[in-house]
């Protein structure tokens, strides 16, 4: 088998999913050497567009049309796509709001008439996943070194990688950390995909779900737990939404309505 | 049994003696808890009651490599340390047991074997907490599955003799140790009635077994289903949960292969998952009563003793009060203080601003 | 039930481990070709030329091999080939996920390789002198294929055979040109059916495994039967051999679970108290009975 040919690319982001690839510094000769680079725009001025691609690496949110139509270029040429960072895989923190009918008013908002912004019409933040078929994902906000380099050594043998299903807490525990939750802190590890090494709850630090929600998450029971502990529920939909991603953002809306009927009563 | 007798004074020399075996090992705090670490022993906290991960890393390890693979060639990959392991009370050398027997069953698993052979195991004796139960499940006490066992009488410690290799061991402190008198004995015997006065926990798990056969379709385990945040928690801290997970990384900064082992739980929404998508467990009702009835009736039917030991860390570790107590309690009609019973009744206060 | 051997232990009484058992088997590819649109049947040879004959002559009719590939994983499959034809390892293998794919992309002379046999397998010795009767539905006649040939291999140590296979369309019927000619054997019975056959050229029943009792004339104190299929057609299946009288302990199945270990320790094939791995694939309908959530 040759070298499997990458391109690693980026849509809508702050582009810090390319950035810890290029941090690789001691492994990213070894990275070269396990694959034909064939565009990589951050990294390198080489670009060979009309390649056809074993993997593609894709960051960021589908937040243009423009950023439509690159994914979807890159989506044809490739054997297997891979969104890397929370933005790609879950729409990152700008599609917490998905959903919500009120999106054009926010972009006026911020961006003021909708003719301020010309180069390319806005859509709404989504994940690449609403838009293509994505065939991998590495999640994290930003991607780190360990998992991505793990992940290049699934593709390197064309094997398309799995994420684990389970959570933070899993990592936590082996590296015997104290449970947060019972010292009363908001963690959101028991709802977020494992891989980081639970970092922050090992520096006591609770997890605020970078790595996005965890497939079947039981979000109910943790607004409850929380609630329980003295937190109310503004706080706790907030710190769920903020890497909630399109996923969580309509079930939020179930739990926060349901909760405050509970309160009604 | 042999037994002798330390005096308080020369613990440390006596564990510095010891370590000539290997690494020592023993419980030293972390924050408002306990953990086994590679210290001196004078960090070594004597009143320490449950790490919060049992000692079951020494043997299965968190995550580690199993396998090698290079030139198209699987190689065995041993990580083996000789370590003194300290501070083990008897319900961990009780799960040691039943981890014995479990890995050395059938295909005995040769990892787990050169651990244990290179591993000396040093008990310690301690006074229960609220949390603890090993009274309830036969495992106060322990006569097997330790090379040295410590009774910390206060001013001395009487060390008893469990194995071959705990005799051997003591060669390495035998200025240290003294034959025990009358007086020792006497003491021991008053030890032990305070030790037992000071259970908290009063249960009927000896009736586990049927209760749980009975209550196979019972309410209690869709409540629990709710709550459960399949965090795996439970799993990661029972000293006798053995289930591992396998997947093979390929390092590119050696070229090489390696097949990883880790920990792996039940409560896992894969665990029963196989290829194609179909899912054996899919409700997490379902994965935490496999968790139960293999733990208190299965273990039973195969082993003839449950497989908890009553060390109470599910108990203080899971983070929405599903542990070994609160279940039997509420199969025994007995209304548990705990979250996901709380929750299942909607007595949750819930304010939103 | 049947378990494997109790641990070898030293003058100490310290159990000793002889070979690692989790370390695979380098095996190639001698052949393979596809059965169906997504079966495909790989005969394999263990490259170690000590080893062919004891590793394909020791294992059991219903036994599976853990099998796979370095960085892809690896998964039980049951041995499709049977123990009196060794030399060769055949497996049937449905693409389903990871590992599959794969192998899917390997060609003759590539290696894969194997760790095994594991599991129970069927008690073959109890069931001399017995007629049997075997049920199969779709890849459920892989593990039956096995026990199939060994019985007709040894014909004069059983009764009655029957052997009923149904399959979706005839197109999902694995080695169906071989159970073609099976059927113009005289020595036992072969009955296959089809649920739909589009191609309107089947030349047999069209309907459920089931509507191929009607065929079935066995002893039923003295029979064995085996079912292996798609979970759904366990139930349909068990009602008929009861029907038949067959005894509960005569009747067996093969279950699938999924297994990382293949040895009763990583845990992920327990049902209840049993681990698949080594209490299983086979089981009895007692068992299924006594055994909450076998099936």
């Amino acid at each position: 088998m040759g070298k499997p040919k990458i391109g690693i690319y980026g849509l809508t982001g702050c582009a810090g999913d390319q950035l810890n690839i290029i941090n690789c510094e001691d492994e990213l000769l070894k990275l070269f050497d396990i694959f034909e680079i064939k565009s990589f725009v951050m990294a390198s001025s080489a670009k060979d567009e009309e390649i056809e691609l074993d993997v593609a690496f894709v960051e960021g949110s589908v937040s243009t049309e423009k950023d439509l139509e690159h994914l979807q270029e890159i989506r044809k040429k490739s054997k297997i796509l891979v969104a890397i960072g929370h933005c790609a895989v879950y729409g990152g923190v700008q599609s917490m709001f998905m959903g919500n009918e009120e999106w054009m008013e926010r972009y006026k908002r911020v961006y003021g008439k909708e003719s301020a912004v010309t180069l390319t019409p806005p859509l709404e933040p989504k994940p690449l996943a609403a838009y293509v078929k994505v065939d991998a994902v590495l999640p994290g906000c930003p991607i780190e070194k360990e998992p991505f380099l793990k992940l290049a050594g699934k593709l390197a043998h064309g094997v398309v990688p799995r994420v684990p299903d389970y959570p933070v807490c899993a990592e936590c525990k082996w590296k015997e950390n104290e449970c947060l939750l019972l010292k009363g802190e908001i963690c959101l590890g028991p709802l977020t995909n494992s891989g980081c090494g639970a970092i922050c709850p090992s520096m006591n630090i609770g997890c605020i779900g970078c790595w996005g929600p965890i497939a079947k998450e039981n979000m109910k029971s943790e607004a409850m737990l929380l609630m329980e502990k003295g937190f109310d529920m503004d706080e706790v939909a907030k710190r769920f939404a903020i890497f909630g991603g399109v996923e969580r953002a309509e079930a939020l809306k179930s739990l926060v309505s349901s909760s405050t009927k509970e309160s009604g009563k | 049994m042999r037994v002798f007798k330390l005096k308080r004074e020369n613990f440390i020399p006596f564990m510095k003696g010891l370590s000539k075996f290997g690494e020592l090992w023993g419980p030293v705090r972390k924050g408002d808890r306990y953990v086994y670490a590679n210290e001196p022993p004078e960090k070594f906290v004597l009143n320490a009651i449950r790490t919060i991960v049992p000692a079951k890393k020494f043997f299965l390890p968190q995550k580690s490599t199993i396998l090698k693979f290079k030139n198209n060639e699987w190689r065995e990959h041993y990580d083996v340390k000789k370590r003194v392991i300290f501070g083990l009370h008897p319900c961990d050398i009780h799960a040691l047991n039943i981890y014995h027997k479990f890995y050395t069953r059938l295909y005995p698993d040769p990892y787990y074997l050169k651990n244990r052979e290179n591993t000396l195991i040093v008990g310690l004796s301690c006074l229960p907490d609220e949390n603890c139960f090993c009274h309830l499940t036969d495992t106060e006490t322990v006569n097997e599955g330790f090379d040295l066992f410590l009774t910390d009488l206060g001013d001395k410690f009487l060390v008893w003799v469990g194995s071959p290799k705990g005799d051997e061991s003591l060669k390495l402190v035998k200025d240290l140790i003294e034959d025990t008198t009358q007086k020792d004995i006497d003491e021991y015997v008053e030890w032990r009635k305070k030790r037992r006065s000071m259970f908290k926990v009063s249960l009927d798990l000896e009736g586990m077994p049927e209760i749980l056969t009975f209550n196979y379709d019972s309410p209690i385990w869709e409540q629990m289903g709710t709550a459960c945040l399949s965090c795996g928690t439970c799993t990661m801290v029972c000293p006798s949960c053995t289930c591992f997970d396998v997947d093979d990384e390929f390092d590119i900064r050696t070229d090489e292969m390696n097949r990883q082992r880790y920990w792996y739980s039940c409560v896992f929404r894969e665990y029963s998952m196989v290829a194609g998508g179909h899912n054996f467990r899919e409700a997490r009702s379902e994965r935490l009563k496999l968790w139960y009835t293999h733990k208190l009736v299965g273990f039973m039917s195969e082993y003839g003793s449950p497989a908890c030991v009553g060390c109470g860390r599910c108990v203080v570790s899971c983070p929405v009060d599903i542990n070994v107590i609160t279940v039997a309690k509420a199969l025994l009609k007995e209304k548990p203080d705990a979250f996901w019973a709380r929750m299942a009744s909607s007595n949750v206060e819930v304010q939103h601003a | 039930m049947l378990k494997a051997n109790a641990p070898k232990c030293n003058i100490r009484g310290n159990v000793v481990v002889e070979e690692n058992p989790y370390l695979p088997e380098r095996a190639r590819i001698v052949r393979k070709f596809d059965l169906t649109r997504d079966v495909r049947f790989f005969q394999v040879r263990i490259c170690d030329p000590d080893k062919v004959m004891t590793w394909t002559t020791n294992y059991k009719p219903g036994q599976f091999m853990m099998v796979s590939l370095p960085n892809a994983g690896e998964a039980p499959f049951s041995i499709t080939s049977t123990p009196s034809r060794p030399g060769l390892f055949e497996f049937c293998i449905r693409k389903v996920g990871r590992l599959t794919s794969k192998l899917f992309e390997l060609k003759e002379n590539d290696y894969i390789w194997l760790r095994g046999p594991f599991g129970n397998g069927f008690p073959v010795e109890m069931m001399y002198g017995k007629d049997l009767l075997f049920v199969a539905g779709g890849l459920g006649a892989a593990p039956l294929r096995s026990v199939l040939l060994y019985a007709l291999d040894y014909r004069d140590r059983f009764g009655k055979i029957f052997y009923l296979y149904g399959a979706r369309t005839p197109d999902d019927m694995l080695f169906r040109e071989e159970f073609f000619r099976m059927k113009e054997r005289d020595d036992f019975e072969c009955y296959l059916t089809v649920d739909a056959d589009p191609t309107g050229l089947w030349p047999f029943d069209i309907g459920v495994v089931t509507s191929l009792f009607k065929y079935v004339n066995v002893d039923a104190d003295n029979t064995v039967a085996i079912v292996c299929g798609p979970p759904v057609m366990y139930k349909y299946v068990v009602d008929e051999f009861l029907k038949i009288g067959i005894p509960d302990d005569h009747i067996f199945m093969t279950l699938e679970r999924k297994m990382k270990c293949g040895i009763g320790k990583c845990g992920q094939c327990v049902v209840e108290h049993k681990y698949t791995c080594v209490d299983g694939p086979v089981f009895t309908l007692w068992d299924v009975k006594n055994i909450r959530t076998l099936i």
